[in-house]
């Protein structure tokens, strides 16, 4: 699906996140402005506890914020319902997650076949199968999550995040359960295949060098940009 | 995207890694068992109401005094009924010089339709069954024509002006009927010489019964065409109108065999929204990442509400392949028990228990999983994002709502299934609030106990909401099991008490006043046990309160039937047993004039306390007083009188006297001797007629002992499999103590004392509820009287603790086994 083509495939305006809780509100963001290019990489870092994952699920569509508006790919998250917010993620957006968040019944190849799968493809196969061999993982298609080691759980994540060819890709922490060895092929991994595939990347780490690699850099400091 | 296709596909995935197991079995165990249950107890009641039809030799008759007209015969020819006729009239015989009133039964060539006749030709000689009456130009008697005639085998008999040859004994005779009190020897001739008798004229009092048998739909269309065009001397006899003793005994089996498809239902209801509430904690994390992947709310529910509508449709499937195996095993068990033939088993059945399989699964299941639907797409990032639990009212709603229908449709009867309700409803609420309140005084005992009983507690305590439902659910499931335990035990003592081992078998009628002394001088001295001799005063009802009794019945009813002919009056000083005063008060002080009316009967005529009664007897009024009203037992046999007169009333008028009694096989010759001393004395041998009962009842017992532990064991099956279904929690607490270095021995007794407490709390519960709900059971729809089954207090609560407290240590003896870190790994 391609829209009027927009410079900017993110746009935020004064967004902010707060939540009622027995101690009074709690706003865990504030004034959160801010736009990305399509095809830029960024890097949202800050410390534990600062909004970094909040963020990027209200940019996501994941969740909603309380005031302020989200313009994804030219089009108002905040106006639409949770339906439409559905379709969004399902033409636009692919996750990467700290914890993987693979299903633990399905083998490697169902998990990446699941997202073409939900929009009908019936290529789904072959494009589920394309991307693992892409991701070195074609000899354990067969394979349950459990079989898998944390690398390969995260790379099989990879695949199923590029198969339905998004425009925004976000990563939250997708390195934070594995060791640094690891974590670093996982990392040249996301990168290839965000070139190959010209995707916007949204990429949350605590990771200094990791955030040098992206384009841009915001920081956040309990729940405001600095 | 093709949901449907895709459902498919995940619902595939899903059995794969075993995540359907528990609410597979559940399920299957629900459509099993219901629809074993209905094919069983449609066999079981047909093949039944074919036996008890032999006591009509019929299906259906039409009694009346005149022949119905051709085209009712034309509408049942239609309907393919099958067609017999007899003719019953009375007429004096003489043969040498000897006089004998017999009752003559005129049949038709294929009479009778159900049962057979039993003859023999001399004496003692062996039986022959027969199914057809005799031959035109040949006569069968009864034993005690011949003695009374002088007549052997072969002799000729003339009946009216036709000339007939005497040449069988009947010895049984399956629909022997109408007025026991006048009943006379019978001949038995065939219906085409009825014409050349000459009797047959206008003014006769002929009796003709017309037989039909064949499908039972078609018998109800047939019996629903006819009802409104009998006039009033015409009435229809089937199996539950005219044997109240086998139709109630037939009732109760089916109310029981519906009772135990209710208790199945329930106990599998309650795993199957176990094993789904299971299921959809297990799958809030796969819910979430499928929003997140752009799934709609709509889409989710969608999914999953289709996979398990298609788990549903394969499991009812094979559920109901399996539930027709298991009942034609349960008829194998009985079969010698059973009459040859046994009825078809109705594809009705099937159907329904399709249908009660998928109601079962949307009733229990579609509540805990709509809880998916709202899952977050946040959940991803945030784990703690639980969706909020169903509404309470929704899940208990529709689950309650159910089994009110199931109920309904067992019982057939609102009031009942409103109390059983309510009186439901009421108990779960107030089992609630206590089980609450049980557990907010465990946690402040706490601090108290020693480390095993506290870790074994607050393994309760965490989850409390989890808690109670899990108490509630294998309370009920307790309840369930206990209930049909209960409910069968006592119906087959009522049973047995029905009919005693010395059952009065034979009824002795026409005993003349003046006889009445030697005669029970003659019962005593061959130790002959009978009741007592109550005088016979043959009487019409004619007035209430100055109404004719005409203007008041409806048509139909029992007061119409009783009107129309004249009934057997009685009096007598003490209140007769099984006789029970409902309103008003028993004679005490002896008052002439009184009258205690039947229940029922008074009912029909609206009778109350205080009506005056008219009765014309002998030509003679006679008014009488209202003083009570009673409950009798039809189901007995016993002499039973719809209007007792107090002592005083009705000496005056001539009467004769009646009284019923056991005579073992053995002792059957003492009756000849009987017949000859008092000539004019009638013995009416019902022991064929009983010892048929017997064997009825003794078939319903054995099936539905069958029933029970075929309940049992699917209630267990399913307490495990529900008790599986609450483990997640409990594996993954567990390992994680033993990775903070619980020892072995600390976890097991801290489970045993887990699951112990949760099943013996249960079984405390269960035993509250089984015994308010009997109450309400056995005083409503089973007509039996309540009392306390103390061995269930001691036996629920055992049951309850021993069994989950197995099944749950079982359950989770992994755990103390394997490496912590694998059962981290796979939870
Ligand atoms: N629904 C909620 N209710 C209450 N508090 C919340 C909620 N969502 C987020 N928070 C709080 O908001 C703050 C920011 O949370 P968030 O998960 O965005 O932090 P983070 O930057 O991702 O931290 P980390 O690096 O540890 O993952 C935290 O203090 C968190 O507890
Ligand atoms: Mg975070």
């Amino acid at each position: 699906m391609q829209t009027p083509f927009s410079r900017n495939i993110i746009v935020t305006e004064n967004l902010g996140k707060s939540v009622k809780t027995s101690g009074g509100t709690l706003h865990i963001l504030s004034d959160i402005s801010l736009q990305v290019a399509s095809g830029e990489s960024i890097a949202i870092a800050g410390e534990s506890g600062s909004g970094k994952s909040t963020l990027i699920s209200l940019l996501a569509g994941l969740d909603t914020p309380t005031i302020g508006s989200i313009n994804l790919n030219g089009k108002s998250l905040t106006s639409m319902d949770e339906d439409g917010r559905a379709a969004m993620r399902n033409q636009l957006v692919g996750f990467v997650f700290q914890s993987f968040q693979l299903l633990q019944g399905l083998t490697a190849l169902e998990n990446v076949m699941l997202p073409l799968e939900l929009r009908g493809d019936k290529k789904a196969k072959d494009a589920a199968i394309g991307l693992l061999q892409r991701v070195g993982l074609s000899e354990r298609l067969t394979h349950t999550p459990r079989q898998l080691s944390g690398g390969e759980q995260q790379r099989v994540a990879l695949a199923r995040a590029f198969v339905s060819k998004p425009a925004v890709l976000f990563a939250d922490e997708p390195t934070g359960n594995l060791d640094s060895k690891t974590g670093a092929k996982i990392i040249d991994l996301l990168f290839e295949l965000n070139q190959e595939n010209n995707t916007t990347l949204i990429l949350v780490t605590h990771d200094q060098t990791l955030a040098n690699r992206c384009q841009r850099i915001i920081k956040l400091a309990a729940g405001r940009m600095v | 995207m093709k949901p449907f296709g895709l459902a498919l596909r995940m619902l595939w995935r899903d059995s794969r890694s075993g995540e359907l197991s528990i609410l597979f079995l559940a399920l299957l165990i629900a459509v099993t068992s219901s629809t074993a249950i209905a094919l069983f107890s449609d066999r079981l009641e047909r093949t039944m109401t074919d036996q008890t039809a032999e006591f009509l030799a019929a299906d259906m008759v039409i009694s009346s005094h005149a022949t119905i007209p051709e085209p009712w015969l034309e509408k049942a020819a239609q309907l393919n009924l099958a067609q017999a006729q007899t003719a019953e009239f009375s007429s004096v015989l003489i043969e040498h010089d000897e006089l004998l009133l017999a009752g003559i039964k005129a049949v038709s060539a294929d009479y009778p339709l159900r049962g057979f006749l039993k003859t023999t030709t001399s004496d003692y000689s062996t039986e022959t069954i027969e199914h057809q009456g005799p031959e035109p130009g040949f006569a069968w008697v009864e034993k005690r024509v011949l003695s009374a005639l002088k007549l052997n085998i072969g002799d000729p008999l003339t009946v009216g002006e036709k000339k007939l040859v005497v040449s069988k004994i009947i010895t049984y005779e399956p629909d022997k009927q109408g007025d026991i009190y006048s009943l006379s020897p019978r001949v038995m001739i065939n219906k085409q010489d009825l014409q050349e008798t000459g009797v047959i004229q206008p003014g006769s009092h002929v009796h003709y019964f017309f037989q039909f048998s064949g499908e039972q739909s078609q018998l109800t269309e047939f019996k629903r065409w006819v009802k409104p065009q009998l006039n009033l001397a015409q009435r229809i006899m089937d199996i539950h109108e005219d044997r109240p003793e086998l139709g109630s005994a037939l009732n109760r089996a089916k109310r029981y065999l519906g009772l135990s498809s209710i208790v199945v239902i329930i106990i599998s209801g309650v795993a199957i929204a176990m094993a789904t509430r299971r299921y959809t904690e297990r799958h809030l994390d796969a819910t979430a990442i499928l929003r997140c992947l752009g799934c709609k709310q709509s889409d989710v529910l969608w999914l999953f509400v289709s996979q398990f509508l298609i788990l549903g449709l394969m499991t009812s499937a094979l559920g109901c392949g399996l539930g027709w195996v298991v009942q034609e095993m349960l008829f194998e068990l009985l079969r010698n028990l059973l009459p040859q033939t046994i009825a078809n088993s109705g594809v009705l059945a099937v159907f329904f228990g399709m249908m009660t399989g998928m109601t079962v699964l949307i009733g229990f299941a579609l509540p805990p999983l709509l809880r998916l639907k709202r899952v977050s797409p946040a959940r991803v990032l945030r784990r703690d994002l639980e969706p909020l639990p169903s509404s309470a009212w929704l899940v208990y709603g529709l689950a309650f709502g159910i089994v009110g229908v199931l109920i309904w449709r067992y019982t057939e009867d609102l009031n009942m299934t409103a109390t059983i309700f309510c009186a439901g409803l009421v108990l779960l609420l107030v089992l609630g609030l206590l089980v609450y309140l049980l557990l907010i005084l465990a946690r402040r005992s706490l601090p108290f106990m020693s480390l095993n009983l506290r870790f074994g507690l607050q393994g309760l305590l965490r989850n409390s909401r989890a808690t109670v439902s899990q108490i509630l659910a294998f309370t009920i499931t307790l309840v369930a099991m206990a209930l049909s335990f209960t409910v069968r035990t006592d119906l087959i003592e009522n049973w047995h008490k029905q009919l005693p081992e010395h059952a009065a078998n034979h009824f002795a009628l026409n005993i003349f006043p003046e006889q009445l002394p030697s005669l029970q001088k003659e019962f005593k001295e061959q130790g002959i046990e009978g009741s007592q001799f109550f005088p016979v005063i043959r009487g019409r009802l004619t007035e209430i309160n100055g109404v004719p009794v005409q203007k008041i019945v409806s048509k139909d009813s029992q007061g119409e039937s009783a009107t129309h002919r004249e009934l057997s009056l009685t009096w007598t000083e003490n209140l007769p047993e099984d006789n029970k005063v409902i309103i008003g008060n028993w004679w005490t002080p002896e008052k002439k004039g009184e009258v205690s009316v039947e229940q029922k009967l008074a009912d029909s005529l609206k009778i109350r306390l205080g009506d005056q009664l008219l009765f014309i007897v002998g030509g003679q009024q006679l008014t009488a007083t209202v003083s009570s009203i009673r409950s009798l037992q039809w189901d007995t046999m016993k002499p039973n009188f719809y209007m007792i007169f107090s002592p005083g009333s009705l000496e005056s008028f001539p009467g004769t006297f009646l009284t019923s009694f056991y005579l073992p096989d053995n002792k059957k010759t003492v009756l000849n001797q009987l017949v000859k001393q008092y000539p004019a004395m009638t013995i009416l041998e019902v022991d064929l007629i009983l010892k048929q009962f017997k064997t009825i009842l003794t078939q319903l017992t054995e099936a539905i002992n069958y029933l029970l532990y075929f309940a049992l064991m699917a209630g267990f099956t399913v307490l495990f499999s529900a008790i599986y279904s609450t483990l997640d929690n409990r594996i993954y607490e567990s390992a994680l103590l033993r990775t903070f270095g619980a020892n072995r021995s600390l976890l097991r007794l801290t489970h045993i004392i887990e699951f112990t407490l949760l099943g013996l709390v249960s079984g405390v519960l269960a035993v509250v509820i089984s015994e308010g709900l009997l109450y309400a059971l056995y005083s409503k729809a089973l007509t039996m009287d309540y009392r306390p089954t103390y061995y269930l207090w001691i036996a629920l609560p055992l049951i309850g603790a021993f069994s989950v407290g197995l099944a749950g240590c079982w359950g989770v003896r992994h755990v103390v086994n394997i490496p912590p870190l694998r059962v981290l790994r796979d939870t």
